[in-house]
């Protein structure tokens, strides 16, 4: 059965300093143990900056002997991940785990792989092929078009890892009384910005 | 095949089986000859292998030797040796090149081998209680273990690791727990902590480390009998061989298929491919066969003009295959005109015509011998009636040792002579050789070995002609009579399997450029019987473990002879290549491989007084 003991020192460790690190895991429903869901905020300097992404995580019944199964919820646009099902092409999520990594340390290694993508690995990139055809796409485009990469990385960013905050805007500006279609269309056009967008509002 | 069975072991028949080695004498085709040639230490073929059967007992044994050598070289205990063993795939002269190469730090560190002088000084510095960095809890020093290379975790941690690692049959190279350490967990440690709590695991993962020498072994390989015997065969030498378990089962060593030379490997994997396969229907249908355009059936034409009606009663024109109108004269079909001539297409089917053709040709060849073969098998029983028979009657001939003799080589060379047309389908068709040879060479070499298969095939019908006749109701002229022929026929025989061979591997495979094809050598007694597993010069510790056995010390003395011979013969054979071009009677097989790969000088295997004399 599934040590835990461990996964709860686990969450209360890398709960402990959220600020710093950027990483933190819940409960994925109440009491349990084996189902979490862990986030990350996007490393400064990146495409992914100011984003906040979601990670599906399963503990199997031999953790930590066995490693942690991890998935992105959030959509991203990375040359190792899966853009359709948010797969994690990470050696230590695979047969590189050490039963002396946790979770947090984890997060870490993925937080660090959006820093650093290794499309030119080319062991990554060989296991990429092999695993995520699709990810081919990515890999030749990051490589061929850094511009280009780090806009559409960029865009899905601003997308899907910061949906919940438009959506709180939203619902900021619709209890000041404005119709929700307007305040979503305002929103867009000025780009996120709360101020700007009341000041468009209440000017036109 | 299942009528291997219902052979004689050919040691009950024949003179006994002398060494492990194959010797072949070019000068008679009598056996006898065989023991002198090999007390002489004369013997031209370089194909030698030789094996031995390792069964679950011996299987311990088996790797004992091997994992001295590299104890005794390298100073190391059991399972560091072990350990470098299964990284290295049991290649222990691998290990001496790369020890050279690479020198025994590297050697060690990319097998996962350290080696922690300090071990207990290390171990007792922890008198504080210790936290496990794996499940954060305090534990006594007591209970904690440390690996060679220098990681300490808790006991219940390493063990529930191990479990993981058992189960998910990783058993032979179990790193340490800590991130990219390299280390592999000293067997010991894991053999000790995961008995005290499963020992059922503990007896799997000590039965996966012993298997390790069949599992990661290049010369060692499980017998494919089905159902399984359980016992493992060993190569040493050429694995190009044709071997036989202590269970019957004949196979080819390096594909695991039934024996199946003069055909190699990739040919023999093709033919059985193709023949069970529907290429050769779908081949036919095409030829044959148009679609109908309305129901899309299949439609053979079976005699008439050119307009072909269709069960579902659509009439259609067989040259082009468009729908037409029933009108028609004999030559034309009103209103329907496809006169062009489509050359592609007309090209495609003639190309599928003649393949089929010939690919027909040497499968039915090839069936009939094989179909012979069973006959002649069912023909064996008969045959021990009237040997019953004849022994019994008034007369002055008692030994009808020739009969079986005979027998077993019309068997021997029935299958030869089967295997040969797959053979010959591949070695002249397009589909492995296609640039290998000009058409002229093609026809050349094609004549060459076909006039050889006809000798052989109509002295194997000769041989089967005689040892079917009811010699048991002969005059004693007549069985001498009979006797002669079957006699001198078997030794022709066998001269003309082993010249067929010869043929195959220098004038056939051995000039190819392109693809590399080994074929086993001709055994003149059939594929050679694996003998059972002998400690051979052995430590006295060995010799101690293990009951010796009676049979264990000739087999031990005439395997010394083997390959000891098999060292002064190979320098023979070079100093007669370089001194004369008679060269017929050898294989150019291995000389082949030297020239490709740099060989051992010496075979490992030997005692150290024969390396030393050489």
């Amino acid at each position: 059965m599934l040590d835990t003991t461990r996964v709860q020192k686990e969450l209360v460790e890398c709960n402990r300093d959220t600020a710093i690190s950027g990483v933190s895991i819940d409960l994925h429903d109440g009491a349990n143990l084996t189902h979490l869901c862990g986030s990350i905020s996007g490393p400064l300097g990146t495409p992914y900056e100011g984003g906040t992404f979601i990670i599906d995580i399963q503990l199997p019944s031999d953790y930590p002997f066995e490693p942690p199964k991890m998935q992105f919820i959030t959509r991203v646009w990375h040359p190792n991940i899966s853009s359709q099902n948010g797969a994690i092409c990470l050696d230590i999520l695979k047969d590189q785990w050490s039963p002396a990594l946790t979770l947090k340390t984890a997060l870490l290694s993925l937080q660090a792989l959006l820093s650093a993508p290794a499309p030119d690995d080319p062991q990554d990139a060989v296991v990429a092929q092999q695993v995520f055809l699709s990810n081919l796409l990515y890999i030749l485009q990051y490589l061929r078009d850094y511009q280009k990469f780090v806009g559409t990385a960029r865009h899905w960013t601003e997308t899907f890892a910061k949906n919940t905050n438009k959506n709180e805007q939203v619902s900021k500006l619709v209890e000041m009384g404005f119709p929700e279609e307007l305040a979503r269309s305002v929103l867009e056009a000025v780009k996120g910005d709360e101020n700007a967008a009341l000041e468009k509002l209440c000017s036109g | 095949m299942a009528d291997d069975e219902d052979f004689p072991s050919s040691s009950d028949v024949e003179e006994p089986e002398v060494g492990d080695c194959y010797l072949s004498d070019h000068e008679d085709d009598i056996a006898e000859n065989v023991l002198q040639d090999l007390e002489d230490g004369r013997q031209e073929d370089c194909n030698w292998s030789v094996t031995s059967v390792i069964t679950k007992e011996s299987l311990l044994a088996a790797q004992k030797e091997d994992l001295r050598k590299i104890m005794e070289l390298l100073a190391l205990s059991e399972q560091h040796a072990r350990t470098l063993l299964i990284h290295y795939r049991w290649d222990v002269e691998r290990i001496f090149e790369l020890l050279e190469e690479k020198g025994k730090d590297r050697l060690f560190s990319e097998a996962g081998l350290t080696m922690n002088e300090n071990k207990v000084i290390a171990l007792s510095s922890y008198s504080d209680p210790f936290t496990c960095s794996i499940c954060f809890e305090d534990v006594s020093p007591v209970a904690i273990t440390e690996m060679d290379c220098g990681h300490c975790y808790c006991n219940n941690c390493w063990t529930g690791y191990f479990i993981v690692k058992i189960n998910d049959g990783q058993s032979r190279r179990i790193r340490c727990m800590t991130p990219r350490c390299n280390a592999v967990c000293d067997e010991a440690v894991v053999r000790s902590l995961v008995n005290a709590r499963h020992p059922d695991i503990a007896d799997r993962f000590e039965r996966f480390l012993l298997e390790s020498y069949i599992e990661d072994n290049n010369k060692v390989k499980w017998c494919p009998s089905v159902p399984h015997c359980g016992n493992a065969i060993r190569v040493l030498g050429d694995i190009y061989c044709e071997v036989e378990c202590t269970c019957g089962m004949q196979f080819c060593f390096n594909c695991l298929s039934e024996a199946h030379s003069p055909c190699s490997c990739i040919m023999w994997e093709q033919w059985t491919k193709k023949c069970h396969d529907e290429s050769e229907t779908v081949n036919w249908i095409t030829v044959n066969t148009k679609p109908c355009p309305k129901c899309h059936k299949l439609v053979e034409k079976n005699g008439g003009c050119n307009l072909v009606a269709c069960i579902c009663g659509q009439a259609f024109c067989w040259l082009c295959g468009g729908a037409t109108g029933r009108d028609h004269t004999w030559s034309t079909i009103t209103g329907h005109s496809c006169g062009r001539f489509k050359e592609d297409q007309t090209k495609l089917i003639e190309c599928a015509r003649r393949d089929l053709y010939r690919y027909m040709h040497y499968h039915n060849r090839y069936k009939a011998h094989t179909d012979s073969l069973k006959q002649e098998s069912n023909l064996k029983e008969t045959i021990q009636g009237k040997i019953v028979i004849s022994e019994n009657k008034e007369s002055r001939i008692k030994d009808y040792s020739w009969v079986n003799n005979g027998l077993n080589r019309l068997f021997r060379s029935r299958r030869v002579l089967s295997y040969s047309y797959p053979f010959a389908f591949y070695m002249f068709g397009d589909e492995l050789f296609k640039d290998e040879m000009t058409s002229q060479e093609r026809d050349l070499k094609q004549n060459l070995f076909e006039d050889q298969q006809q000798q052989l095939e109509s002295n194997v019908e000769k041989l089967s002609m005689f040892l079917e006749k009811d010699f048991q109701d002969f005059s004693d002229e007549d069985v001498m009579e009979n006797m002669k022929h079957v006699i001198n026929l078997s030794s022709v025989i066998d001269r003309l399997c082993k010249q067929m061979y010869q043929c195959i591997e220098n004038d056939l495979l051995y000039p190819l450029q392109r693809a590399t094809h080994n074929i086993a050598p001709y055994k003149s007694k059939g594929p050679e019987k694996a003998s059972e597993l002998s400690v051979c010069w052995v430590s006295n510790q060995a010799r101690s473990t293990k009951t010796t056995k009676m049979d264990v010390l000739p087999n031990h003395i005439s395997a010394v002879n083997a390959s000891g011979t098999t060292l002064s013969a190979k320098r023979t054979r070079q100093f007669q290549a370089a001194s004369s071009s008679d060269e017929s009677g050898s294989s150019r097989k291995l000389s082949k491989n030297e020239s490709i790969g740099s060989a051992p000088l010496f075979d490992l295997n030997m005692p150290a007084e024969v390396i030393d004399k050489s």
